[in-house]
């Protein structure tokens, strides 16, 4: 399966920060959506999702990301993603227009 | 006292009557609407049978050409369909109604009133007839017979017309769909799968029948002469239909004899028409046939009536070849025709076509062939197929159906081109992505230009997986060429597309026109294409 790790912190209690490295498509979409649901529980105030590990991410991939905007902005949990200026990834969050759903930060 | 006896009869039997003509009223329902012609007439007779209640009942048919009567479907005088008995148009009983488009009441049957044997020997004393018709035309008879003597009425006859009325147009409905069946599955049957492989050439085809499904009679064709050099062949056999494709399938299998007894290309179209006009009474078609030269840098080209071919020579556009055309196939006799030299320097390429791809009503044909000669330009032939079909069809359908075929001479100082083919499922993407970077690493592609290329040719791969095939799977085929610094990606399935599902699908498009120069997306009745290409270092 296309290979990705996440690894999540919650430094202070209701706000987490997690870091997506590796690769996401069609392959491992559903899985990676499942688990970042898993992590974000009913507790979580917001969530920090770092994808300057990332080095592809497809539709799919992305799919997966505007269903998360969609499922937060209804529990009311901020979102920011953060993709930095040279990530490889960057131009396709710009080209779907994710920002329209979450804040994108380059830091 | 017999008419007393009838008349009490029916009186009582007037209810039933009722129903049993609802029964043949309901002929196109659902019920009837999945059976095959052969069983739904089957199923009608028996009806008929019912509603008048006589002891037999008959559909003849009138064959292609329109000169004898076939009897299709029996009850009663099975006999009539195993024996396939053939009643010529205007004799005798069912021959008479046809050609008078009207009922038929025979009272006494006779030697003098029936020609078919089998109808006097089976012991039919009376007989009743209507013709099947279909807006005006007469497709057939229904008749009704009894082994006692009946003195059919007038009611009889409109009740057997009504019924026949319903066949008819039934039949008709049947009839139509299977012939387009039939024409369709004829065409794929007759058009070459796979190109030949041709070391020094590259080939590529296309067919899309026209609007409403109907194929025609387009065909191309290439094969290899005992010489060694290359015959390549486009046509149109003019109409549509069955009857249009069986004889393009005739004339398709009749170049290729004469090819084998002449390399000149005028001399075979000459040898085809003299074919055609001795044995093809109705058929007309225009034909370019070309003969590409052993060291293939001329083909000779000889036009019957066909649209001119387009070549376009390296780092040029594409220009029509002036052929001087000869007559179509099956017109006149026309004693001389002529060839022309076309030089193919490596890197051009010569586009045949059939007049669908550049015709288009309420518009001069000269917009569509220069929309054709715009679209044409040196390059790898199966991106050249995508671009022609994608600039002159695009997303519209053809009145007429469309063949292209594409011969290129491609430059050689190329890259070896990446070719992959990989099981369509999702674990085969990351391989693809794996392939692609290595590959875009050795000519060159910068960082971004290399994550560009590789999502979209990566998007274009997901849909094959999710979109192409069915629960049986099939193939993913990746391959990249270059031409100076363009990269040419197709992504290919040979499976049925069918709409993404879901939503959210849209992305992968948006993305595929944002990362590259062009994306060109095309599907015929072999699967869909998809061609990306990109310009490193910026634009030329």
């Amino acid at each position: 399966m296309t290979e990705l790790s996440v690894d999540a912190r919650e430094p202070e209690p209701g706000r987490w920060e997690i870091a997506l490295a590796g690769e996401v498509d069609l392959d491992n979409a559903g899985a990676v959506e499942q688990r970042l649901q898993d992590l974000i529980t009913n507790r979580a105030r917001s969530v920090v999702l770092d994808l300057g590990g990332l080095t592809y991410l497809d539709s799919a991939g992305l799919r997966t990301l505007f269903t998360l905007a969609n499922r937060l902005e209804l529990l009311q949990v901020g979102l920011e993603i953060v993709v930095p200026a040279d990530s490889p990834v960057r131009k396709a969050v710009q080209l779907v227009g994710l920002g329209e759903v979450a804040t994108i930060r380059t830091d | 006292m017999v008419r007393p006896a009838e008349r009490a009869a029916t009186d009582i039997g007037t209810h039933t009557t009722g129903d049993r003509l609802r029964r043949i009223q309901t002929l196109t329902d659902t019920e009837l609407a999945r059976l095959g012609v052969d069983e739904m007439l089957a199923e009608m007779l028996e009806r008929v049978r019912d509603l008048l209640e006589v002891d037999t009942t008959a559909v003849l048919l009138l064959d292609p050409s329109a000169t004898f009567l076939v009897a299709t479907a029996t009850r009663g005088l099975e006999e009539e369909t195993r024996q396939g008995v053939r009643i010529p148009l205007g004799k005798g009983f069912a021959g008479k109604i046809a050609a008078q488009k009207r009922p038929v009441i025979i009272d006494q049957v006779d030697h003098s009133n029936v020609m078919n044997p089998i109808l006097r020997e089976k012991g039919i004393r009376s007989l009743l007839g209507v013709p099947l018709l279909v807006g005006g035309d007469v497709i057939g008879v229904l008749h009704v017979g009894t082994l006692v003597p009946r003195a059919f009425t007038s009611e009889d006859a409109e009740l057997l017309q009504l019924a026949a009325d319903r066949i008819a147009l039934a039949t008709r409905a049947r009839m139509t769909q299977a012939e387009r069946t039939a024409a369709a599955a004829l065409q794929r049957s007759l058009l070459p799968g796979a190109l030949p492989s041709v070391p020094g050439l590259e080939l590529a085809a296309r067919y899309v029948p026209g609007g409403g499904g109907e194929v025609g009679g387009d065909w191309y064709d290439v094969f290899d002469l005992p010489s060694g050099r290359l015959c390549v062949v486009v046509g149109d056999v003019v109409g549509r239909g069955l009857q249009v494709s069986v004889a393009m399938g005739r004339l398709r299998s009749a170049v290729r004899a004469y090819a084998l007894l002449t390399e000149d290309p005028a001399e075979l179209l000459r040898k085809l028409d003299v074919q055609v006009q001795h044995f093809e009474r109705d058929v007309m078609a225009t034909v370019l046939c070309a003969v590409v030269e052993v060291d293939q840098s001329v083909a000779w080209v000889a036009s019957a009536g066909h649209p001119p071919p387009v070549r376009a020579l390296p780092g040029q556009a594409g220009e029509l070849v002036a052929v001087d055309p000869d007559p179509p196939i099956g017109l006149v006799p026309t004693r001389r025709r002529g060839a022309h030299a076309v030089e193919l320097p490596v890197g051009s390429c010569l586009v045949l076509y059939t007049d669908g791809l550049v015709e288009r009503r309420h518009e001069p044909l000269d917009v569509g062939l220069e929309r054709l000669t715009d679209a044409v330009r040196p390059g790898p032939a199966e991106q050249l197929c995508a671009r022609i079909m994608g600039r002159l069809i695009g997303n519209e359908t053809s009145a007429d159906d469309v063949a292209l075929l594409v011969v290129v001479r491609p430059g050689d100082d190329a890259t070896a081109p990446l070719r992959l083919a990989e099981p369509a499922e999702p674990r085969s993407l990351r391989t693809v992505r794996q392939a692609l970077r290595s590959y875009l690493g050795t000519v060159g592609a910068s960082a971004e230009e290399m994550s560009d290329l590789v999502l979209a040719v990566g998007e274009a791969c997901a849909n094959v997986v999710e979109h192409a095939y069915g629960p049986g799977g099939g193939l993913l085929e990746v391959h990249l060429e270059m031409h100076g610094q363009r990269v040419s990606a197709t992504v290919r399935d040979t499976g049925a597309w069918r709409e993404a599902r879901g939503v959210n699908r849209g992305r992968g498009t948006t993305l595929m026109h944002g990362l590259v120069d062009e994306v060109h997306v095309d599907r015929d009745a072999t699967g869909t294409r998809v061609v990306l290409e990109k310009t490193l270092g910026g634009k030329p």
